[in-house]
């Protein structure tokens, strides 16, 4: 199996080399030792620079030469400086790029023509990947410090000597004068090359082995273009990397939306928004990170792999541990065993970290996320409440600048305070049913919800309202139907059934409810947070319900599966989980756990709201695909 | 249960209720004896002979009757329709605040006009009569004492005998009252009234949970302390022989109670966070964008080691544990981003042992435009100023010989020790060992195997040069590096991720940071050669066919990425594990995980009460 596989892939290798007439075990072989053969071997330098030159001729015959002004150059710039502006970045398209046959060749030609460059310059004694670069300035610092360097002047004192790096997304040749534009990890700058002022072969070797796609490292002084454009004056010009595969013309955005999650790096480097949205979550969460520590958390990390995956009902991931011989779960939820960090005496605790989840994806679903989780003794859910008002106020204005959002072309207003509202009432509101109303008369309630929809929903929606356990259940499965999409601006939907909040405490003054919320934004959950149950007598029974009402819900899915034919059944004992009973946990509250308030937070989709991005898959850098 | 919807309103006076509800159910004292003494008797509370009734108490019974005990005195408090375990307790300030604010009065000194409230666990309780009650008061890794006086509570004598005989060990409680100093110095809140916010349904370990700085320390001394006991720092050795609760299972199986018993356990997990936070600042400050890479892979990459595998149901796919974040990271730098860093949980499907846990985490970071010299000096930078940072200087104690020898001393002070692997085996090995040229030959192999053998250094099969150099230099070059030290310029079949040397063939631009004989660091220059790139992992193949199933796999997409061009790259790991055991005097890796992966053992079943029944 694996030597096929090796084989596969030096195939190509072997073909390619077949291709360009070298021998290719010698290759192989010499390869091992090419640096201590290129620095002591000058004569086969020299001979290999003509060889170079010659298979650069025979291209060169394909694509006329152009010669153009720097009125033409400066022209190319400005139409880049546009694209650049609105969003999706695109590259001119048919540069008038003097080596490369990129536009016409297919890919394939095009390595095997590169590859073949690595080796012409190796064979010249120069190194296509190099080791290291000494940059004194990023593009955007240039770009600041000589703000004020008026059009056509120079600046070339002893401090304008700069150095920079980054990889050349246009190029355009003009016999003794050439204009690069490099972009690094802060923007782009143009490299303004004159064959005379450029040290050594450098200019050749622009002429003959560069591509779009490279990365170069340049030094030189500082110019400001007749058309405006600040340059580098470039005086000494490296390749570092020597690309092999070309740049996409342009990116098919949304079109080739598939590839662009796959090769996240040409996604970024054809598109610096994208790069940008993954700072502006790095912004986000350290900004979180500061607020927590300032006030007075601890970042603690607890098990991924756990014995038994609790706090939350969700199908787990499975793995297995070979030296133990056992069967682990990679956690759904922090909640667990944060809280028996606060039993310890840790009394302000938080962990940012990724949740795996098994279940299907979606614009909304990964299968691995990350939350912030954090628990606070001595507080009840009204401080959680304030806690991410403060939270997601500030990331917003770290982010943006600014508390009102435009996200997928509505208005949110993140302004405090945000409404609250009780489960119970938004429902009343949509529907006109108060479900306080039916005690746990759960035919009633059912009757008078199925009324309310009668003839407006799918059939498998009314087989959940049939479906549904308990009054709690109903009114969530209502809840999640008609109100949750008209949250769109932040609100605090308080005050839960308990029937669906196995680890909220009861809450002080209404039966039946719970000191629960979830905050709502663009009809989206964002935060989850409760007082948190700590009595372990009421923990325990809790437990039980919950994996009762859960064996019912796998049983009456078996029971489904069994009338839909076998491979339906197994695919429901496949997709069957068990929820554990978390014994240690139990123990833990029976030590003592002080009055304490919880709340979790989705980092991804906090991210997606502030960042304006349709789908979680913009704002995690590899999310899981389907397999090719 | 829910409808018995209790009376909780946070009124003072309903609030009190179930402490007096519970000592229904405990024998009470009565408080028949004299008003004793209206001067303090905290010393003499605190002498063996005096009476230390709750402890007593504890002392006679045994721990399930002890639990049914107070389960019963639970139940009978909701029975009543009271709820014991409050919603809320406002808390005016946190206990640091508290001493940090007061430490400075005088001994006797009252603040009687200044109203506080606090909350905490009690760990400790000593009656001087029964109108005097003292209590050790835990919260936030520090303790104060609760001087409860029947003249400050405001409740007549059997209320106040009620209240305290009430209140045990371990439980948590909300204090209202004025702060000062008993006459003997130590810092005390008098309250004015105390609540129960939370029981404890167990005996906890025996012992003072001062007990742990007998050393030396006088009982005097001891009292003024309100940073529990004998403030352990990092870097400074710990004595494990002195924790209260001494048993591995427990502390590592129960971290809770660890941390509840064993004061120095919270410092630990304090300087893992500090640590964590340093690296952090330390990246953020060199303009590093901290990024996240997939924890579930279709190729576990970027290192060699066995992978966890999982399925995902709807895709009906297989994922691997991530073994390490390199490849994302270094397609991060392709895409652009120059300097990135991910610190995170990292899985390898191996057995247990003193530094191996099957999740632990590293930093990674990928340094665009630099190379292995940057990171050398990067990383003495970075490891020294930790170590300075957090223990105040660059010498640390440890244990590294054992617990049971005394601890040496690991100087960080850069720069640090430099050895190219090759010539330090020749040399360490005291010219004994002279490899041939030619690192990838048969020759060298077998040179190895009976290197391995002549040296008696076990290397399990298979054999590959890879793997007997790597053995034979753990044992002859680790061993020296005690102080940090640069094991560099791997051999290019020992690292197939590394560039190779700009001007020594047949070795990479790699190092690996050694402290205390232990892997702390990995780095090198990046291979961006796509070409190259390939044919190491072809050789990686050859090897896993040799029987070596931790070799690499191939992984296209990440080849892929390097032929679209990664710039010259700089890229180190550090085992955020390992660097904490240091600083700590850990020589288990459990000791500075806070949930350590721990073998089933079905004969330790966590002590759990059995359900009541109906109770609740």
């Amino acid at each position: 199996m694996a030597s096929s596989v090796v084989r596969a892939y030096l195939l190509p290798l072997i073909l390619t080399h077949a291709a360009v007439g070298r021998n290719v075990k010698l290759e192989m072989m010499s390869r091992v030792s090419h640096v201590s053969r290129l620095v002591s071997n000058k004569c086969q330098r020299r001979r290999s620079f003509t060889q170079a030159a010659a298979v650069i001729r025979c291209q060169a015959a394909n694509s006329v030469p152009q010669v153009q002004s720097e009125k033409e150059e400066a022209s190319a710039s400005s139409s880049r400086s546009s694209s650049q502006g609105g969003g999706r970045r695109r590259l001119p398209k048919g540069s008038s790029d003097g080596s490369s046959t990129d536009g016409t060749s297919s890919r394939e030609d095009i390595r095997t023509l590169r590859i073949k460059k690595v080796e012409d310059m190796r064979t010249g004694g120069y190194e296509p990947y190099g080791y290291t670069w000494e940059r004194t300035d990023t593009a955007q610092e240039l770009q600041s410090k000589y703000v004020d360097l008026a059009s056509a002047t120079e600046a070339n004192e002893e401090k304008d000597h700069v150095s920079v790096a980054g990889r050349i997304m246009a190029r355009r040749v003009f016999g003794k004068l050439a204009f690069l534009t490099l972009r690094d990890d802060s923007g782009p700058i143009q490299l303004y090359c004159e064959k005379a002022r450029i040290k050594d072969a450098a200019f050749d070797q622009l002429k003959t082995s560069l591509d779009v796609g490279d990365f170069v490292g340049a030094k030189g002084t500082i110019k400001r273009t007749e058309k405006g454009e600040l340059s580098v004056l470039v005086e000494e010009l490296a390749i570092l990397t020597k690309s092999l595969l070309p740049l996409p013309d342009k990116w098919h955005g949304l079109t080739d939306i598939e590839k662009r999650y796959r090769q996240r790096y040409v996604d970024m480097i054809m598109n610096p928004d994208v790069a940008e949205v993954f700072r502006s979550r790095a912004r986000i969460t350290s900004e979180i990170r500061r607020h927590m520590d300032n006030l007075g958390f601890l970042e603690i990390e607890t098990p991924v792999l756990q014995g038994e995956a609790g706090g939350a009902d969700a199908r787990p991931f499975v793995t297995h541990h070979n030296a133990l011989d056992r069967n682990l779960y990679l956690r759904i939820a922090t909640e667990l065993h944060l809280k028996r960090m606060v039993v310890g005496g840790f009394e302000r605790v938080y962990e940012i970290g990724r949740i795996f989840r098994n279940e299907g994806i979606s614009t909304r679903h990964n299968p691995e996320f990350t939350s912030i989780e954090l628990y606070q003794a001595y507080a009840d859910y009204r401080d959680m409440m304030n806690l991410v008002e403060d939270l997601v106020t500030r990331c917003s204005l770290a982010v943006n600048g600014s508390l009102c959002l435009e996200y997928q072309e509505t208005e949110i207003s993140l302004e405090r305070p945000w409404r609250r509202a009780s489960m119970h009432s938004l429902v009343a509101e949509v529907t006109g049913i108060d479900f306080a109303t039916f005690g746990s008369d759960i035919v009633a309630a059912k009757a008078a919800t199925l009324e309310y929809f009668k003839g407006q929903i799918e059939r498998h929606d009314t087989a959940a309202i049939h479906k549904s356990p308990s009054i709690g259940h109903l009114l969530n499965e209502v809840f999640e139907m008609v109100v949750e999409k008209t949250l769109i601006q932040p609100t605090f939907v308080m005050d839960y059934p308990v029937e669906i909040s196995p680890l909220a405490k009861p809450h002080r003054s209404q039966a039946g409810l719970v000191e629960r919320f979830e905050l709502f934004v663009y009809g989206r959950e964002m935060a989850n947070a409760f007082s948190e149950l700590t009595d372990p007598i009421e923990q325990r029974a809790r437990f039980e319900a919950q994996v009762r009402v859960h064996n019912a819900t796998m049983q009456a899915a078996a029971e489904m599966a069994k009338l839909k034919g076998d491979t339906a059944v197994v695919t429901a004992a496949k997709d069957a989980y068990e929820v554990g009973m978390d014994e240690d946990f139990i123990t833990a509250l029976e030590y003592g756990m002080p009055p304490t308030a919880g709340m979790g937070i989705g980092i991804d989709r906090l991210v997606m709201l502030l960042t304006n991005s349709p789908s979680i898959r913009d704002v995690i850098a590899f999310p899981v695909l389907k397999s090719q | 249960r829910r409808e018995s919807s209790w009376k909780q309103t946070g009124e003072r006076d309903a609030r009190r209720r179930p402490i007096e509800e519970l000592t229904n159910a405990t024998e009470s004292k009565e408080a028949a004896e004299e008003e004793e003494q209206e001067q303090e008797d905290e010393a003499s509370a605190r002498k063996p002979s005096a009476k230390v009734q709750a402890e007593h108490e504890e002392q006679e019974i045994d721990p399930t009757q002890y639990t049914r005990n107070r389960l019963q005195v639970l139940a009978e408090v909701k029975a009543k329709g009271i709820n014991p375990y409050p919603h809320k307790f406002h808390t005016t300030m946190r206990l640091p605040e508290f001493v940090k604010t007061y430490s400075k009065l005088d001994a006797a000194q009252r603040l009687e006009d200044k109203i506080v409230s606090v909350a905490g666990r009690i760990l400790s309780i000593r009656s001087s009569s029964t109108s005097l009650h003292f209590y050790d008061l835990h919260g936030d890794g520090v303790k104060i004492q609760v001087f409860a006086e029947l003249r400050c509570s405001g409740l007549n004598e059997t209320e106040y005998g009620k209240l305290h005989a009430g209140i045990k060990r371990g439980d948590i409680v909300g204090i209202e009252g004025f702060p000062g100093k008993s006459k003997t110095g130590e810092l005390s809140i008098f309250p004015s009234s105390i609540e129960v916010l939370s029981y404890c349904l167990h005996m906890l370990p025996k012992g003072q949970a001062s007990a742990a700085n007998a050393a030396g320390k006088s009982q005097h001394a001891k009292h003024k302390e309100n940073v529990v006991p004998e403030a352990w720092r990092p870097g400074v050795p710990r004595n494990l022989d002195r924790y209260i609760l001494k048993d591995q299972e427990t502390r590592y199986r129960q971290r809770y109670l660890d941390l509840m018993i064993n004061p120095e356990v919270r410092e630990v997990f304090s300087t893992r966070a500090q640590i964590i936070r340093y690296v952090r600042r330390f990246l953020d400050e060199r303009g590093f964008l901290e990024v996240e890479t997939p924890m579930m892979n279709m190729i576990p990459g970027g290192a060699s080691a066995r992978p966890f595998v999982t399925h995902h149901n709807e895709l009906n796919m297989d994922l691997y544990m991530r073994i390490a974040p390199e490849l994302f990271l270094k397609k991060l730098i392709v895409g652009g981003l120059d300097r990135v860093y991910e610190i995170g949980k990292q899985f390898r499907n191996e057995g247990l042992d003193l530094t191996h846990n099957p999740e632990f985490t590293m930093c990674e970071f990928y340094w665009a435009y630099a190379d292995y010299n940057d990171l050398m000096k990067v990383t003495e930078e970075l490891v020294s100023g930790m170590v300075k940072e957090i223990t105040g200087g660059y010498k640390i104690l440890c244990h590294s010989n054992g617990r049971d020898q005394p601890p040496i001393e690991i100087d960080f002070t850069p720069p640090f020790r430099r050895i190219p692997m090759i010539e330090g085996l020749e040399e360490t090995s005291n010219g004994k060992i002279k490899l041939p040229n030619d690192l990838e030959s048969e020759e060298t192999n077998k040179y190895l195997q009976d290197a391995c053998e002549r040296f008696d250094v076990k290397c399990p099969p298979p054999h590959t040069t890879s793997r007997l150099l790597d053995k034979l230099v753990g044992h002859f070059v680790e061993e020296t590096c005690v102080n940090p030290a640069f094991i560099m310029h791997h051999p290019k079949i020992m690292s197939p991720l590394a560039k190779w040397h700009r001007s020594i063939p047949g070795i990479t631009e790699r190092f690996e940071l050694f402290v205390n004989k232990h892997e702390v660091c990995n780095a090198y220059t990046e291979l961006n050669d796509p070409v190259i790139q390939r044919e190491r992992f072809a050789d990686q193949v050859k090897d896993k066919e040799k029987g070596n199933d931790e070799a690499m796999q191939i992984d296209e997409t990440f080849c892929t990425a390097l032929e679209y061009g990664l710039p010259p790259t700089a890229g180190w790991g550090m085992g955020m594990d390992r660097i904490t055991m240091m600083l700590t005097d850990s020589q288990n890796i459990k000791e500075v995980l806070l949930f350590p992966a721990m073998k089933p053992n079905e004969d330790i079943v966590v002590t759990s009460a059995k359900p009541l029944g109906t109770a609740g």
